[in-house]
Formats: C-alpha cells, structure tokens, sequence
C-alpha cells in the first residue's frame, strides 16, 4: 500500500463498510424481534401498542 | 446581538448547508428554507413527524412568517420560518456526561420517529442538539432527508465521533476527556478513541463494532473510495436501519458515569460555614434578584447550583457554571428531576473560557460573545481566581463588568478558613487582597448598591451596576 497524505484518506468508506456488517449481525435479530409479537399472539399473548409514539427523549 | 455574523445578517454557524440559514433581523433569529429543501420540508410537515416531535420536546417548535432576507431571491428562497427561540447556545464540551448522553439518546429517538415517516436524519451533531425547556431538542429544521430504503445512515460516522466516542472515553476512561471535543469540532475522530479506550471495551459488543471495528474499517478502507459503496449499495435495508439504531441506543443506555463513584446526594457537601450565613447568603441574593429581575442570570462557579435555583425560582433563565464535572452532572441530574425549565447546568473553567472556534473562528461562539448577561452571580469564587489563579482585583473587575450588567459578589476575605487552605501552599504575594482593595478595584468599574456583612462570617456580599 502506498503512503497517501493525510487530506486525502476517506474515512468513509470504512463506515460505509461497517454499518453493512453491523447491520448483517443486528438485522436478523430485528426479524425476529418482528414477528416475536406473532409468535406470542399464537399463544394468545396481546402485543404491545407503539412504544415510539410514547417514548420520551431520556 | 454579538454572535458571530457574516454579512446581511446571516449567522456564521449554518453556511455549510445548502438547504437553507439562519439570519437575523432586528435581533429576531430566522431561518430561511431554500426550493431545494421544498419536498423534505413538505415531508416533515405534513407526515405528522414536525408534531409527533414537537410535541414530544424532541424538535425546536417555528412558525411560518413573510419576512426575506435582504438579499433573498425568489428561485433560491421558499419559505421563512421562525423557530423557538432557544434562552442560551451551549456546546457539548460544556455538557456534564448525563446531558451528552442525553442528547445521543434524543438523537437516536429523532432517527426512528423520523424512519416512521419515511425520513432520516442527514447529520447526526451535537452541535444541533440544544437544551430547550431542560430537554435535550433538535434546533436544525433541516436536518431531515427522504429516506430511501437500501442506504445506509448517513449520519452515521458522525453520530459515532459526537456521541458515542466521547461518552466512552467519559464513562470509561476518564471524565475529562470530553474536552477532546473542544479540539476536535467534528467529534472524537474514533482511530483515537479506539486507542484510548480500556483494552476490555472489545468485549462490549456495541463498543467493539461501533468504535474499534469501525476505526479499523475506517482505516483499511481509507483507499477504497466510492467503488466500495457502488458494490455493495442497496444491501441495507430498513430491518438492518432499525436494528442499528437501537444498538447505538442500547450501548449508549449503557454508558453510565456517577459523580464520584457515589449516587446523587451525598457526593457534594456545600457548606463549611454555619446554616444561619447560608440562609443569610439565600435571603439577600433572593431579594436582589427580586428587585432586578434580570432576564438572563450567570451564576458562575455555581457548586451544584443551589443559588442558581433561588434566581430562577424568580423567572430569571438561569446557566448554572461550574469547573468540577460531578457538580454540574448533580445539577443536570437534579434540574432534570425537578423538570427545571429555566435552569441550565454548564462545564466551564472561568480561567479559561470556551474560546471561539471553527471556521474563521466564527462557527461556536466564545463564553464572552455569548453575553453580556443582564446579572452575574459570583459567588465564594472571587478568592479562587484572585489568589489561586493569581488574577489582579481590578482585572476581575474588569471581566466581571464585560459579563454583566449587574453583579452580585461575594467578597471572601484573607482571614475565612478556605482562603487559609489556598495560601498554605504558596507565598502571601497579595497585599492589596483586602476589603477596602477589593472595594476599591469594583468601584472604578460599577456602582456598589449594596453592601452586607453576611451573618456568623467574615464574607461581605455587594450588589453592583456596571457604570
């Protein structure tokens, strides 16, 4: 690799990169957590209403 | 208004953005919304997000008005608007741990609501975020883009160098170390942080990914350009957003930093004199800020804030300051459970105030352009910057003329055990610290109004205007 000065590194790329990755790791998680509320209403668990709408900013 | 301008009034800290400014006109703050932002305004508006975030303190409230700039055309210029205005700008390497995290987390609350909305959040700055109300709000309008699924969070990177890097290094190294971000303006750069972090911080999942593979990436990919993001755009999906976001949120929930390693209310004792001298101090600082009724009060050195609170328990806005990180994260913690509207705890070391940095030194203000505030309250902290900092009394008089109309200061005379404690280490170089030296200095700067001998102590507490 050769040496680029300073100004011209893109650190971009990199979080490009690792937002992809992360989100491979955390999207499935989110899938589950998704239909984790049809999974608890065939057990004739209720879902909860929309947590975002009544969340506050603390 | 002293804040930083350029010319027509338009502020110095918004040019970067294409989408619209601030300006100001007959001391009133504007911010002019540009055709190229017609659609996301639209957007932001009429989805119901503006009132679902308004509503929840997360976005500064505006009003449209018809009032252009001078040198507004009408193919750039679509709307004027007119937003809340905000009592006092601080930054965030003024902020005590718990408001940083704070505003992360109002952040993030931003970027899933503006999701619903079919939006996102293009910038993702502390700088954007201020304390409105006592709540951590979003004053940037025009922070919002069309989100369009399969793009990674722009925002990204930024959210990861402005919040995430430096309530790390806060919570886990050292407190201090927020003032990374006074050299840093766009954030902790996370190379940095990620050399700086506990070596242990690998085997918390959000820190691992968010800041060490993340600078790693950063630096491994630094080549790459935009051949990377051509190959593998389109793979991000909304599933994938969501579930990013609430990693950074449940890593930053994580966070935490207690004053002392102790729970609030017992880490700081106020007092080392009697309970009648600081009733005594309470009733007069009462009445005065009574008779003046300032506007906007300064109480600098303000210890967690207990003076502060008999000024804005009047009506006055309040900016509670303090050198000692765990007092002001008391004061925060304690504003915020009183719901203190009109109360606003700051980090700030009178012997070296925040200067003005940025671009042309004209993006973040300095303490003093920030001012004049209509009252000072200087209180116990005259003999830590005459004698510990070595400052001479009549260039305190100075400062304290150029920060305030009004004053009220607490003179802490040689002989009081605290001015013992700072003398024991060091030579006796101030022959003109005494009461009528004091008195003296003060007068060619301000009229003394009044003049009390504090009950049970040998402190003396004046009431004075600028001349």
């Amino acid at each position: 690799m050769h040496f680029t000065p300073l100004p011209y590194l893109d650190p971009g790329s990199g979080s490009f990169l690792i937002q992809l990755l992360i989100a491979a790791l955390l999207g499935l998680a989110v899938a589950v957590r998704a239909s984790w509320g049809k999974i608890k209403g065939w057990f004739g668990i209720k879902p909860k209403t929309d947590e975002d709408d009544d969340e506050s900013s603390e | 208004m002293t804040t930083n301008q350029v010319n027509s009034g338009q502020l110095a800290a918004s040019f970067r953005d294409p989408s619209g400014f601030l300006f100001s006109r007959d001391g009133v703050l504007y911010r002019q919304v540009n055709h190229k932002y017609e659609q996301e305004y639209v957007r932001l508006m009429e989805s119901g997000l503006y009132e679902k975030l308004v509503k929840a303190g997360l976005l500064i409230p505006h009003v449209e008005v018809d009032r252009f700039p001078v040198h507004a055309t009408a193919e750039v210029a679509y709307k004027v608007i007119q937003p809340e205005r905000v009592p006092f700008i601080s930054y965030p390497y003024e902020w005590s741990f718990g408001q940083l995290k704070d505003a992360a987390l109002a952040t993030l609350s931003i970027q899933r609501r503006a999701l619903k909305a079919g939006m996102s959040l293009k910038d993702a700055s502390a700088y954007n975020i201020q304390f409105v109300h006592g709540k951590a709000t979003l004053i940037d309008t025009l922070s919002f883009e069309m989100y369009k699924e399969g793009q990674p969070w722009v925002a990204y990177r930024q959210f990861c160098q402005h919040f995430l890097a430096p309530l790390a290094l806060m919570a886990l190294k050292d407190i201090r170390l927020n003032q990374l971000l006074r050299v840093y303006i766009d954030g902790v750069p996370l190379d940095l942080a990620s050399q700086l972090l506990p070596w242990t911080t690998r085997f918390n999942f959000g820190l691992l990914t968010n800041i060490h593979l993340h600078a790693g990436a950063q630096k491994r990919y630094a080549y790459a350009g935009e051949e990377v993001r051509s190959r593998r755009g389109g793979t991000f999906g909304k599933q994938a957003m969501i579930g990013l976001i609430d990693s950074l949120d449940a890593t930053v929930r994580k966070l935490d930093w207690k004053p002392g390693g102790t729970e609030w209310g017992n880490y700081y004792d106020i007092t080392n004199y009697s309970d009648v001298a600081f009733e005594h101090k309470k009733q007069l600082v009462s009445e005065w800020v009574k008779q003046v009724n300032p506007a906007l009060a300064w109480d600098l050195g303000a210890n967690n804030g207990v003076f502060s609170r008999v000024a804005s328990s009047n009506g006055s806005f309040v900016v509670s300051f303090d050198i000692d990180p765990a007092a002001v994260e008391q004061n925060y913690g304690q504003a915020k459970s009183e719901k203190a509207a009109n109360l606003l705890p700051l980090l700030l070391d009178l012997t070296n105030p925040s200067p003005s940095l940025g671009w042309a030194n004209r993006e973040r203000d300095s303490f003093g352009l920030r001012g004049p505030a209509n009252m000072v309250l200087a209180l116990a902290v005259v003999h830590h910057l005459a004698i510990s900092n070595n400052v001479p009394l009549p260039q305190l008089a100075d400062f304290f003329a150029e920060t305030g109309e009004w004053l009220v200061i607490e003179f802490v005379p040689k002989s009081d055990s605290q001015v013992q404690k700072l003398l024991a280490s060091r030579e006796d170089i101030f022959p003109n610290y005494t009461r009528a030296g004091f008195e003296e200095a003060f007068k060619k700067r301000f009229k003394i109004h009044n003049t009390v001998d504090v009950r049970e102590s040998e402190r003396v507490l004046y009431l004075m205007q600028g001349n």
